[in-house]
């Protein structure tokens, strides 16, 4: 097979517009299967940024919308293996006006908590006291400054909606983390201070950190036990389930991601059969001449196979780079699905897709390339075609 | 394989035994050739003619294992071709036969030397002694300039020269044309018959060619006549 390489090289390049078609073809369904199956690992096959691994994110079981009192937050921190809870409550609100550019996610949260409940998070510790001692400050991720064009000491407003009345801040610390590097956060007492008494004690979400990462499963249990059967029943996942939960929202993902997969690889498959029965056709006759000279069935089916392997392949490694440049556009996307701003196109996601093009191309073209190899020496040398 | 063989004699290359090949094209039942008793012995450079239609390239494709009789025997280089498999004979074939299409038939994307390496694929030389023994054949047919030329580059002699460089590359015994002139004009027809009598006269390969051509024919050291697929007896030629 090896000596026949140059052979089969030349014959992939015998129509050089129909190949390049064909390669540029199977790239973009490529391209599109290498980000769903990259999109795919990092929804559903990733384990989440090491931080995370040890956070879990308690919720009302009802929705996101439902909230829970302030008083879980000392029972569960009670619980073996609970090494801090923090509150955080969506926000929402309104920066400048409801452009697209002005959407980012607004916590309201226990500021004294947060660098414990986030280590990750890097700011100065001359920020992080500014942050702790005014009220009114705030932190926001690098990722939002750059994009807001805001820097320590600027002043912001943000026009309240589920919480009534507008709220002055002032950055008192801008962070880097690897995950959530877009986020608002600022001190859930700034808020409480203007709610009516019945508002207050309300909680959207609960961050729970565990002593260790075996203590994490448990928790997730013991939590949701405590509070069965009382009126805020909850629900508690790690976070990184809880960030899917968001894409959730977008309705059955797993399978829309398999169907549509399933249908780009079919359209490949078609694509290459076409391709590879359309130049088997052309050459009939070449294949009765290596018969001739000595080719076994086995050796022409082997040629046949390795083009339309190669073509795909081809295919397969262009569509790798193309997924890769769009999962570099797409790390850029909304701030709520979190795992889109870590997707890459990894190398095992790259290899499995050349192999799925590869394989793709190897079946595609088994018919064609079967028959051909079968096909009787005189009659393949009186083809006209 | 020595129970296959049908004669000890070295000097038979070709022996047929009332070979005769049958088909069934639509609903007529053609017979093609008819219990056929031929030898042909080493050395020897022997033209098939005949009308079309009487049988003697079908005589030739089953002498080059190229198809299946249905009756008889045929023994060609001491092998019952009858009795090998597809892969045998596609094995035996690259050894022992070099053959020359009217049509040329050179691969259009490869160059003369590459369209000539491609027998010496299926042999265990190395890449460099591939591409020596190529540049060799070419140079014997005139062609030593002519390395790197395409096909479509070429004239139809030329092509046809590259076609019996790729022939004989192997080094095989027998040589199989079939109206090797049928597509050149006069000049290199007669460049590719003397060609052909050369590789009998001065290497002693065995060549046995079809054609239609009393002119070509002339070249050869013997000549048999076919008609409606019967061999005719010796010295006896068809009416056409």
């Amino acid at each position: 097979m090896f000596k026949n390489f140059p052979l089969i090289v030349k014959n992939c390049w015998r129509n050089r517009r129909r190949t390049t078609l064909t390669i540029l073809s199977i790239g973009a369904s490529l391209c599109l299967l290498g980000i769903l199956m990259a999109v795919y690992q990092a929804f559903y096959l990733s384990d989440g940024a090491p931080e995370q691994a040890l956070r879990l994110v308690t919720r009302n079981k009802v929705g996101l919308a439902a909230t829970m009192p302030q008083a879980y937050e000392p029972k569960i921190k009670a619980l073996p293996g609970v090494h801090e809870v923090m509150v955080a409550n969506w926000y929402g609100g309104t920066y400048i006006d409801d452009k697209p550019e002005h959407q980012f996610a607004r916590f309201a949260t226990e500021a004294d908590k947060l660098f414990t409940i986030r280590p990750e998070m890097k700011l100065s510790d001359e920020e992080k006291a500014a942050f702790l001692h005014d009220r009114r400050g705030c932190i926001i991720g690098k990722e939002l400054a750059d994009k807001l064009k805001l820097k320590d000491g600027d002043r912001m407003t943000l026009i309240g909606d589920i919480y009534p009345g507008n709220l002055d801040f002032t950055v008192r610390g801008v962070y880097d983390a690897p995950i959530d590097n877009g986020v608002f956060y600022f001190d859930k007492a700034y808020i409480e201070e203007g709610l009516p008494d019945r508002r207050k004690g309300n909680v959207g979400i609960f961050y729970v950190l565990a002593n260790t990462a075996d203590d994490v499963p448990r928790i997730e249990k013991a939590v949701d036990a405590m509070f069965a059967n009382s009126p805020q029943e909850t629900k508690t996942e790690t976070e990184s389930a809880f960030a899917l939960s968001f894409a959730a929202f977008l309705g059955n993902v797993k399978g829309f991601l398999m169907v549509v997969s399933a249908a780009v690889t079919f359209t490949i498959l078609l694509v290459s059969a076409n391709t590879i029965a359309m130049s088997v056709r052309e050459r009939i006759r070449e294949i009765g001449v290596l018969k001739v000279l000595g080719f076994t069935n086995a050796m022409v089916l082997g040629i046949i196979l390795g083009e339309a392997i190669l073509i795909s392949a081809a295919g397969g490694v262009i569509g790798v780079f193309l997924a890769d440049l769009l999962a570099a556009g797409l790390r850029h996307g909304p701030d709520y699905m979190e795992q889109l701003h870590t997707l890459h196109i990894t190398t095992p996601v790259a290899f499995l897709c050349v192999a799925v093009a590869a394989f793709i191309g190897l079946v595609s073209a088994y018919i064609p390339a079967f028959q051909a190899s079968r096909i009787p020496i005189l009659s393949a040398l009186r083809n006209t075609d | 394989m020595s129970e296959t063989k049908l004669s000890e004699s070295s000097e038979v290359v070709i022996r047929t035994n009332k070979l005769t090949k049958e088909f069934i094209r639509d609903e007529f039942h053609v017979i093609a050739l008819k219990d056929v008793n031929i030898e042909i012995h080493r050395g020897e450079f022997v033209a098939l003619m005949g009308p079309s239609g009487s049988g003697k390239s079908t005589l030739l494709h089953l002498i080059a294992a190229m198809d299946k009789s249905t009756g008889g025997e045929i023994e060609v280089l001491g092998e019952n071709l009858n009795r090998l498999s597809d892969t045998q004979i596609a094995h035996w074939r690259n050894v022992h036969v070099g053959f020359v299409f009217q049509q040329f038939n050179l691969i259009p994307v490869l160059t003369a030397l590459e369209n000539v390496e491609l027998p010496l694929k299926l042999t265990n030389l190395k890449k460099a002694e591939r591409l020596e023994h190529a540049t060799t054949a070419l140079k014997l047919v005139g062609l030593g300039d002519r390395l790197g030329h395409f096909p479509r580059q070429l004239s139809g002699g030329q092509e046809q020269r590259v076609a019996i460089a790729r022939a004989i590359v192997t080094d095989p015994q027998l040589i199989l044309a079939d109206e090797p002139t049928g597509n050149l004009d006069a000049q290199s027809a007669d460049d590719v018959l003397t060609m052909l009598s050369r590789l009998n006269k001065e290497y002693s390969k065995t060549v046995v060619m079809v054609t239609h051509d009393p002119h070509a024919a002339k070249f050869a050291t013997r000549v048999r006549h076919l008609e409606k697929g019967e061999l005719l007896p010796e010295g006896v030629t068809t009416t056409a």
